[in-house]
């Protein structure tokens, strides 16, 4: 990957990809890794990009993507160890960040079910249903009434 | 009163911390130790079933009554595994603390030696697959009556001096077809089972060396 496409390619969406990450990820390695595997991913798929949505949309998509296909084999790798899965999904990291609401809030998002998380993070980066719908590749229908049913879970388990 | 999560996730991204990006550096270096432990791991479960393989055939033709061919084929499949341990061994001379491209640029070099000595060996293992085969049959009392019907029912022109001409230039002919496509037939065998891993290693050797660039 040239520094340059880096610079000016990712590094302005970076916000982007490290909101998804955390959504994604229990502690800081996981989260580093998930970081470089999506940079990497961009890269790579680059010449897939077809222009007809926004290069930020894309970035959300293909972010998506990747850390759910991480998160599918990290869950694979572990069938066999039920309980470093069990031990890793506890010791959930609460202080990436300085403000603690953000920290809490970001624990409640990781309890949330995989596309949940995804809806959640696209709802909170104030991407309307269809945007919403077109990343995920659901009926935009749908959003609404699912992204009200995740807020009331997130508040229930902040409470 | 208490904040909504919309308020919280803008005030919170609102501060300078909340935004650390992370340094792309070791970028290939858990991908590198993934691919090449997944190839060790195929290349090894591959001589396993090659020895379980060698014993059920040895049973087999036991039960068979070709047991000649039983024990040449079990000989034969267990030289394969033993050049192959071998070669899986000296990975181990592999430098583990260069870099990821140089380890992994290493372990292709070793992969490329290891599939060049198996496709000279190919060039004798499969022709004398052939042989043992015949060899079994010939020699299998359970199968006499069956290679004299063959033979007995031959045209007279076929023989030279009593020997089924015919049937051993068949023989030497496609044990030396064989011989001849031994080493394509590894090959092709070869990039069935490891193709599709064989490529991404070489997909992350393509990378790596335009990162490089």
């Amino acid at each position: 990957m040239s520094s340059d496409f880096y610079k000016t390619s990712i590094l302005p969406f970076a916000a982007i990809i490290i909101k998804i990450c955390r959504a994604y990820t229990n502690n800081q390695e996981d989260f580093e890794d998930y970081y470089q595997e999506v940079c990497l991913q961009i890269w790579r798929s680059k010449d897939r990009f077809r222009q007809q949505s926004e290069w930020s949309t894309w970035i959300y998509r293909l972010s998506l993507n990747v850390c759910l296909t991480l998160l599918k084999k990290k869950k694979n790798n572990r069938q066999h160890f039920a309980s470093d899965y069990i031990y890793a999904e506890i010791m959930e990291e609460n202080a990436a960040f300085s403000d603690e609401s953000l920290n809490q809030l970001y624990g409640a998002i990781r309890q949330l079910k995989e596309v949940d998380r995804a809806v959640i993070l696209l709802y909170l980066e104030e991407k309307s249903y269809q945007e919403i719908a077109d990343i995920i590749g659901t009926n935009p229908n749908n959003i609404g009434v699912r992204v009200k049913r995740i807020k009331e879970r997130l508040k229930k388990i902040m409470s | 009163m208490e904040k909504s999560i919309e308020t919280i996730w803008k005030e919170g991204f609102l501060k300078k911390d909340a935004v650390i990006i992370p340094k792309l550096n070791n970028l290939y270096s858990q991908k590198s130790k993934h691919i090449i432990d997944k190839i060790r791991r195929m290349l090894k479960i591959n001589l396993v079933g090659i020895v379980v393989f060698s014993f059920m055939v040895l049973v087999a033709s036991y039960v068979q009554g070709l047991f000649l061919s039983g024990v040449l084929i079990f000989i034969l499949l267990n030289v394969i595994v033993f050049v192959n341990r071998n070669l899986l061994r000296s990975i181990k001379e592999i430098d583990k603390n260069l870099n990821s491209y140089e380890y992994l640029k290493s372990f292709d070099s070793w992969l490329k030696k290891q599939i060049a000595i198996n496709e000279k060996l190919s060039a004798f293992v499969y022709p004398s697959l052939f042989i043992s085969m015949i060899l079994g049959f010939w020699f299998s009392e359970r199968f006499q009556k069956g290679i004299a019907i063959i033979l007995g029912n031959y045209n007279e022109i076929y023989f030279y001096k009593g020997y089924p001409i015919f049937w051993i230039l068949l023989l030497v002919a496609i044990t030396c077809l064989l011989a001849f496509f031994g080493g394509r037939i590894y090959k092709w065998d070869v990039n069935l089972i490891y193709g599709r891993v064989f490529r991404k290693l070489e997909e992350i050797i393509t990378d790596i060396e335009e990162l490089r660039k």
